[in-house]
């Protein structure tokens, strides 16, 4: 009975969601309710983490076994995701019981943060491609709201463009999914990643899933924020509270992330790809293999773009949007590597689009939440109305200092190894973008698009240290106020980054396992063991 | 038959939603999305097989078991009951998006695309920290009059309430998307008048 506790995190979200919209009335126990909630959230999750390491976990929704009911599944891959997602949510949240005081009142916050949560847990954990649609839009339609929450002029703007993108991206997802089941007979993960690993058993034609795979990646790139896709990012994470911003940046945009990890890795890596589509000069034969050098463009395209475009930012929270356009490339390249390479470099490869997601999801988020209390403490982030806020507020800026300094990948930070790994995978690239003919272009491509997105993260970090955080003090940060509990919060989860960054062991085993999970299609599909489908 | 009515049928809804996606009038565009949200919902439907009958069984018959639908015996249920997730899951979205077109017109006093856009423009795309209390410190020195009309992030209803008065009578003179020239009309007139208090709320 072990494997009910994979809907403990979901169960636990949703209860404090639900709670939370009846205590609304009374404030105070609104907050109290929240915050019980996330930590509730936290050990539920950390529950999981315990009972998932002695090997995956299944739980068949209302007894229904595997193809025909709805299958949660909780591996390595799912519970590492989810234990940055509830340590995101509980600083979020802290954050929140005093960022968001005098409007909780008017606004449901708490419970639409917390239905946030819920689609996110389910979008790490289920193990069916229409679920995760479902889970998809539960957390789509809060972050709508959270999105224009402050309905103003430029949220209802950057909401508007949100929404009517993700309105897009759902009819485009629901025509890949409806494609897949027509080609594939199953909407289980394992179930395709059975049937496509021996279509010519199961009397299924798999040509057409590289046309339906492109169009779902389309959807999930919107969802993470990738270059052709990007332009709804610095809008709306500018026009979110800070609190969410800093989920939106650290959790939302890894859900994307990991649905490409977890459908392309796991389940499209089964797919041969017919003969006549490959791309010529490129190693693989899968689809997941035709995604490779997409994956790498896309990669460089954001990595370039979103820092030349952080660079010119006039605010502070606008450097940190343009910034997670840039900071998101950089988890997509080891993935594009990955996706080329052969077996042996692609567990690493994927490790390293792990490490490095967790790291700016840690990071992104003490940004985020560190420009919410300099506007809480000061009234502005405009660098123009900023300045000398290292003398004024010093904890406040040594936070955000260690958030910038582990996205630039300083040593004692978590932020190192990220790039470590993320430049150690990019060096491998030259096999397979070679093409065989000039052996380390590719390699060396990879590293130079890197090493350039390195540069641009210091070049816009320092630039807005200069302007923000050194020279003379400013009017407004003379006058500053001490946002006491919203500054504990950026500093503990400040202090988190250089715990990780010193105790690296654990995390890169649990990355190392996290990328085997993706990888071993084999045990996925035992897990969940859809053999039953027809017999 | 029936298939190439449907895939005749699918054409034209995924060719209008896509001609209405792309109209200036946000209305027209959530429109768009919305009858390509349904042409998809159609299209799931197709996907399931178009053969057989009602997959209503006896109490105790056997199951259709898989690909009973490409037998002949019964149709797929299983996408009808995903067109059913997704109509419900349509039907809040779109609510939420026509609402928020709402929103968009009392905050703008347009819904025309290229003035908000233009709107956007004008009071730059990098204002957002208006904060009242801020502004009394900082003597609004480095403030620009654009920065001014942004309403306060604390959630005190007051300059809101100014904001939508100033969009609101703007609104009633503008047509619905109207394409006439002339500024577009966005809360700005709001700041002159004084704080009300209160606000409209939107919750």
């Amino acid at each position: 009975m072990a494997e009910q506790v994979v809907i403990a995190p979901l169960v636990v979200a949703l209860a404090t969601a639900i709670t939370t919209l009846f205590v609304r009335p009374v404030p105070r126990v609104e907050r109290a309710v929240s915050l019980a909630g996330a930590l509730a959230y936290l050990g539920a999750v950390g529950w999981l983490v315990v009972a998932v390491a002695d090997g995956t976990l299944v739980y068949q929704l209302s007894g229904w076994p595997a193809p025909f009911g709805i299958t949660l599944v909780a591996d390595a891959l799912s519970t590492l995701l989810l234990g940055l997602a509830a340590v995101v949510s509980l600083a979020s949240v802290v954050f929140a019981t005093r960022f968001i005081a005098a409007a909780a009142e008017r606004a449901p916050y708490h419970p639409l943060y917390h239905f946030m949560i819920v689609g996110v847990t389910g979008s790490f954990l289920t193990g069916d491609l229409f679920n995760l649609f479902v889970w998809f839009e539960v957390m789509l339609l809060s972050s709508y709201v959270l999105v224009v929450f402050y309905s103003g002029p430029e949220h209802t703007h950057a909401a508007l463009v949100y929404v009517v993108l993700n309105l897009f991206g759902s009819a485009v997802m629901l025509l890949a999914i409806g494609g897949l089941y027509a080609v594939t007979g199953t909407l289980n993960m394992a179930d395709m990643a059975r049937r496509l690993a021996d279509p010519g058993a199961f009397g299924i034609d798999p040509a057409p899933v590289l046309g339906l795979a492109a169009l779902l990646f389309a959807v999930f790139a919107l969802k993470a924020g990738f270059v052709p896709f990007q332009f709804w990012v610095p809008a709306a994470y500018r026009a979110a509270p800070a609190p969410v911003a800093a989920v939106l940046a650290g959790v939302v945009k890894k859900v994307g992330v990991y649905a490409i990890v977890r459908l392309w890795f796991t389940v499209f890596a089964a797919a041969a790809l017919p003969g006549e589509l490959a791309l010529p000069g490129l190693a693989g034969d899968s689809v997941l293999a035709f995604f490779g050098p997409v994956l790498f463009v896309v990669a460089a395209a954001s990595i370039l773009l979103g820092g030349i475009g952080a660079l010119s930012r006039e605010t502070f929270d606008g450097v940190l949007a343009h910034s997670s356009i840039g900071q998101i490339g950089f988890v997509a390249l080891p993935l594009g590597v990955a996706a080329s390479a052969p077996p042996e470099v692609r567990a690493l490869g994927v490790a390293a689009a792990l490490v490095y997601a967790l790291n700016h999801g840690l990071a992104k988020s003490i940004l985020f939440l560190a420009s919410g209390a300099i506007e809480r403490s000061v009234g502005t982030v405009r660098f123009a109305g900023l300045g000398g806020l290292a003398d004024r507020r010093p904890l406040l800026s040594v936070a955000a200092l260690a958030g910038a300094l582990a996205l630039i990948g300083i040593p004692p930070l978590s932020g190192f190894f990220g790039k470590l790994l993320v430049f150690d995978a990019a060096g491998r690239a030259g096999a397979i973008l070679g093409g065989g003919s000039a052996g380390g272009a590719g390699g060396a491509l990879a590293l130079g698009i890197s090493l350039l997105g390195a540069i641009l993260t210091i070049a816009y970090f320092t630039r807005a240290w200069n302007r923000g955080f050194w020279g003379p003090q400013s009017e407004a940060v003379r006058a500053s106020t001490r946002p006491t509990v919203l500054v504990a919060v950026v500093a503990v989860l400040a202090g988190s980054l250089l715990v990780v960054g010193i105790a690296f062991e654990p995390v890169m085993a649990a990355a190392n396992a996290a990328a085997d999970a993706a990888l071993d299609r084999g045990a996925y599909v035992d897990a969940v063991d859809p053999g039953v489908a027809g017999g | 038959m029936t298939q190439f009515v449907l895939a005749a049928v699918l054409g034209v809804l995924f060719a209008v939603g896509t001609f209405l996606v792309l109209r200036r009038d946000v209305v027209r565009v959530i429109w768009g999305a919305i009858v390509l949200g349904q042409a998809a919902n159609v299209y799931l439907v197709t996907m399931g097989g178009l053969s057989g009958s009602a997959p209503i069984l006896a109490h105790g018959a056997e199951g259709a078991g898989e690909g009973a639908a490409s037998a002949g015996g019964v149709t797929d249920p299983l996408v009808q009951a995903l067109v059913l997730t997704a109509i419900v899951i349509g039907l809040g979205t779109t609510a939420f998006a026509l609402v928020l077109t709402y929103r968009v017109r009392e905050e703008h006093g347009t819904i025309d695309l290229l003035e908000l856009g233009r709107g956007t423009a004008e009071h730059g795309a990098e204002v957002t920290e208006p904060d009242v209390d801020a502004e009394a410190r900082t003597s609004g020195e480095s403030r620009t009059a654009t920065d001014d009309e942004t309403r306060d992030r604390t959630g005190d209803g007051g300059s809101r309430a100014a904001t939508d008065g100033g969009a609101r009578t703007a609104g009633t003179v503008r047509e619905r998307g109207g394409r006439a020239g002339g500024t577009p009309a966005t809360g700005a007139s709001g700041t002159a008048e004084p704080p009300t208090g209160g606000g409209e709320g939107d919750g």
